[in-house]
């Protein structure tokens, strides 16, 4: 196929096209962390490798290296296990509530760790309502994490299946494979970088997990994350904190090498990508029974620590009602420390928009950067070892582009402070800082999401289209964001999420006008007195409404034809 | 790992904390304690290596001798606040638990013509070390919310420029822990052990009295107290262990505090990682989830739990353990590079006003330094005043605070 100079024309356009995204990760990202690095390894002019050597000998340190890597490890396999039924209901099955069930599954993303902490308390605590008393065991930290990710495995492998046709399962089945055979041999496989992407996140999440650790895990877990925050926030021993950074950066690179290696083995895949919509009601009763059990399972285990929220808000003082509520318009008012309830939520959607806008736009830039080539196997011009310098490059920009998500908020907080505080780049009190670095952590979402999609879409397509003369931008237009626009609402309601909920880095970067909701929340918590903890749950409460509100309109703005969320 | 780098400057406050202290609200404290202050002492002297009375150099370069901390000339003229020119901002910098009622902030602008930008900054130390971070490029003005175990530290990093408030007249001398004024005193707060008044009289069970009876068979499974590793009222509460029971000056496996806490370890004390978790999840006195009804936290928190005022102060939900008390001072301080060092001095005068203090308990729930600053109601009548709190001198618990941490941890992790 004549395609020699299609894709000699493209090479230019598709570097063009990543030096937005890796420019903004280098000053906001690259750069912070280097000062501060600097700062730790380089206290007097000179690189000193002491303090990395320290903490590769100490074995307490060692213990929680290793209890990190397993914890993450353990939380993403059953993060992804009890996920993919989740998403096979979403990509096969149509049924009542599924749009908003579809939205709802972000709400527990959004909920700051130390409500979301506290309901699981109130559940599986010394006192909580089940009984069972599973605080300070590693089993509540992996519960929780599996409750705060299994959005991701759903959302982004339900959405990736739905987008695959019948055609190669019901072949399969003519062929006399059972389902769950087909499953294995043939959804799965074309399934593969969906997974991989999915598990990538889950792991850069629990790699990295703090609140919850603190509070469900006891004084005895600890993770990293944890090292690193006391290291630098509450020793200031910079050196050390470089140095456990660095340990961080390279187990992070180290797994993200592995899922890259586990994608780039299986070319299986799909060439799918322009049906979709296929999902259809339960009919045998077997599919209804899997339907039922799935919805009942997600009513319970995500539902049950929102109903513990939601219940914890309608209770005050003077007993239930909607007290708390009306409380938080006023119980403060003419303090520094007031913030409106409304005014809370008007920043945190305003900076959710604006880091919604940045990732998507940087992020499908990146995308297209990475993903938009000729398959491999295909023959054409370029070399082989020229194509497979090129993938090379490609899976270093794409592993380049997660590690945010693998770093330490107050690393890159801290950096922030030093690095951004002169012109032109004085971000550290503007209000741009906050929707720059709750981008520099949706980024990577945005990325991992949308860059399995663009390759999925068949080459061929683009090729047919610009060979019949559609111009690049046509191709791009009628070819390449059709069949995207799924995934870039589920990249897009990601990102807003991932701000929308966002602390760690909020809490010392934030202007006192522009107070978040998750900020309000630990600043009602951080006071005595029963009906506090009713104003933070309501105000989480809140949180839990904007998100599900959001995403059901980003999810209605894509065409009706292939509106399947 | 870390150097101690006290310099002489602090001998001076450890002299000065060692002496019996004067003013009308002196602290005497139990004399066991003071005695091994007294050998603590001697031995962070000895390892700061810091001999005679006069001779300076610290191995950091940046304590106030040999780079003397720049001082700010007084602002008050005849006790009224100056005034600056329109326009002019001061930028505060503070923790998240800063609070003020915004009448109070319009008056400082009414009287000098100068407007507070609040710059908030994660907890505590969050905010002192993001400022030790910038130093060179100070985000703000003044700095609020420091307390005594971060001083050290921020002193010996210059973060401050000194500043003698004409308003530290009013206040007594046992919170004055610096003596060359480069932070100033402006309120103060007690960790205690809160109790839950009805969970003891549901059960005819008298409240424990004091820290040792805490680890009585009688009191199994009672305690919630905070990891001092993650937790500034954890932290206080070790200290009040360590100033009870002595050893701090042991580096071995054995002082006398850390047997106290094998002691309460043995007697089922839940250890979580923060006050909202102690005091929200684990305590049963303030919204009536947790299974404790001992729980560390402020000596201010049962006024904030009464609702109905009515209430007679033996029936309120919540009291405090006075003898558990460990005394928290916060100060303000000038940051060094402040833009507008006049008004942000101008600021501390304003903090240490009448308005300003009294305003602070019902605000921030700690309570004001100045003599003759009156209570709320609720405070004077929900909270046991504490007498004679626990204390140690702030450059003893910096020297030692990560270890003591670390023995902590060799027991619980």
């Amino acid at each position: 196929m004549g395609v020699s100079v299609p894709l000699t024309r493209r090479i230019p356009g598709r570097l063009l096209l990543a030096i937005p995204p890796v420019v903004f990760l280098a000053l906001f990202f690259v750069w912070p962390v280097v000062a501060i690095l600097e700062r730790g390894l380089r206290p007097a002019g000179h690189w000193e490798l002491q303090p990395i050597l320290g903490v590769m000998q100490d074995p307490a340190i060692l213990r929680v290296l290793w209890f990190t890597i397993w914890e993450s490890v353990l939380s993403t396999v059953l993060c992804v296990l009890v996920g993919l039924p989740g998403a096979a209901l979403f990509a096969r099955f149509r049924f009542r509530g599924r749009r908003l069930l579809w939205a709802l599954l972000l709400v527990p993303f959004v909920l700051p760790t130390v409500v979301a902490g506290l309901a699981f308390l109130m559940l599986i605590g010394p006192s909580g309502v089940t009984g069972v008393d599973l605080a300070g065991s590693i089993w509540a930290i992996l519960i929780a994490h599996v409750f705060f990710n299994y959005a991701v495995v759903v959302r982004t492998v339900g959405s990736a299946w739905a987008s695959l046709g019948d055609d190669e399962v019901d072949a399969a089945r003519t062929l006399g494979a059972s389902p769950m055979r087909a499953l294995l041999t043939v959804t799965l496989p074309r399934l593969r970088s969906a997974l991989l992407a999915a598990a990538s996140i889950v792991f850069l999440f629990s790699f990295t997990s703090f609140g919850i650790v603190m509070i469900l895990g006891g004084v005895r877990q600890r993770t990293l994350e944890v090292e690193i925050y006391d290291q630098t926030a509450r020793f200031l021993h910079l050196d050390t904190a470089a140095a456990l950074a660095i340990l961080q950066l390279v187990g992070v690179v180290a797994v993200l090498f592995l899922f890259g290696r586990a994608r780039s083995r299986g070319s299986s895949q799909g060439a799918g990508g322009t049906s979709g919509g296929n999902a259809r009601k339960a009919r045998t009763p077997g599919e209804r029974v899997f339907v039922v059990v799935n919805v009942g399972f997600m009513a319970l285990f995500l539902g049950g620590p929102i109903a513990v929220l939601v219940l914890r808000s309608l209770w005050t003082s003077k007993g239930w009602g909607m007290g708390a509520y009306a409380a938080l318009g006023s119980s403060r008012r003419g303090s520094t420390s007031f913030v409106a309830p409304l005014d809370a939520v008007g920043n945190s959607v305003r900076f959710a928009l604006a880091t919604m806008v940045i990732s998507v736009l940087l992020g499908c830039c990146a995308a297209w950067a990475l993903g938009r080539r000729g398959h491999g196997g295909r023959g054409g011009a370029a070399s082989s070892h020229r194509r497979r310098a090129g993938r090379v490059l490609d899976s270093l920009t794409e592993g380049f582009l997660m590690i945010p998500l693998g770093t330490s908020a107050v690393t890159v907080g801290f950096g922030c402070l030093i690095a951004l505080a002169d012109p032109p780049l004085e971000l550290r009190s503007s209000t741009w800082m906050l929707p720059i670095a709750h981008s520099v952590i949706a980024l990577p979402f945005v990325v991992r999401l949308l860059v399995p999609a663009v390759r999925s879409i068949d080459p061929e397509l683009r090729e047919v289209a610009s060979l019949l003369g559609a111009s690049r931008t046509r191709v791009w237009t009628t070819v390449d964001l059709p069949l995207l626009r799924r995934q870039i609402a589920v990249a897009a309601g990601f990102a807003f999420a991932v701000s929308l909920g966002e602390f760690g880095a909020t809490s010392f970067l934030v202007r006192a006008h522009d107070v978040t909701v998750p900020i309000a929340i630990y600043r009602a918590l951080g006071r005595p007195g029963g009906d506090n903890l009713s104003q933070a749950m309501a105000l989480a409460v809140i949180l839990m409404v904007v998100i599900a509100a959001v995403v059901v309109v980003i999810d209605r703005l894509r065409p009706q034809t292939s509106a399947e969320f | 790992m870390s150097t101690i780098r006290t310099s002489c400057p602090i001998r001076q406050q450890a002299d000065s904390a060692a002496a019996p202290a004067t003013g009308p609200t002196q602290r005497p404290r139990r004399r066991r304690s003071a005695s091994i202050l007294g050998t603590m002492m001697v031995a962070a002297l000895l390892a700061a290596g810091c001999s005679g009375g006069s001779s300076g150099g610290s191995a950091s370069g940046t304590d106030g001798r040999t780079n003397p901390t720049p001082s700010i000339a007084p602002v008050l003229a005849d006790g009224a606040l100056p005034r600056f020119p329109e326009g002019t901002v001061v930028r505060l910098v503070a923790h998240d638990s800063f609070a003020v009622s915004s009448d109070v902030l319009d008056e400082f602008t009414a009287l000098t013509g100068a407007t507070v930008e609040y710059l908030p900054s994660g907890d505590a130390g969050t905010m002192v070390n993001a400022a030790i971070l910038t130093k060179d490029d100070p985000q703000g003005d003044v700095l609020f919310g420091i307390d005594e175990n971060l001083l050290a530290r921020a002193f010996d990093e210059g973060l401050f420029q000194s500043y003698t408030a004409a308003g530290l007249d009013t206040v007594p001398m046992s919170y004055r822990v610096d003596d060359q004024h480069r932070v100033t005193p402006i309120d103060h707060g007690d960790v205690c052990v809160n109790f839950d008044r009805s969970w003891f009289a549901d059960r005819g069970l008298a409240v424990p009295g004091d820290l040792r009876s805490l680890t009585d068979p009688q009191y199994r499974s009672t305690l919630a107290v905070e990891d001092p590793s993650s937790s500034t009222p954890g932290l206080s509460f070790l200290l009040a262990t360590i100033a009870t029971f002595g050893g701090g000056e042991d580096t071995g496996a054995n002082p006398a505090w850390l047997q106290y806490w094998r002691d309460l370890k043995a007697n089922d004390v839940s250890v979580v990682d923060s006050w909202e978790t102690a005091y929200y999840s684990s305590f049963s006195g303030s919204s009536g989830e947790g299974d404790r009804p001992l729980v560390v936290s402020y000596a201010s928190s049962p006024p904030a739990e009464v609702v109905d005022t009515t209430v007679p102060a033996d029936a309120s939900p919540t009291g405090v353990i006075a003898p558990t008390c460990y005394r928290q001072i916060e100060f303000a301080g000038v940051l060094s590079g402040a833009k507008e060092p006049r008004a942000a001095a101008a600021l501390i005068e304003f903090m240490l006003m009448k308005h300003f203090q009294q305003d602070m308990p019902e605000q921030m729930y700690v309570y004001p330094v100045v003599e003759g600053a009156t209570l709320p109601e609720a405070f004077s009548k929900y909270t046991t005043p504490v007498a004679e709190p626990l204390t140690l001198p702030f450059d003893v618990v910096a020297a030692d605070r990560e270890r003591w941490v670390a023995q902590w941890a060799s027991v619980f992790r």
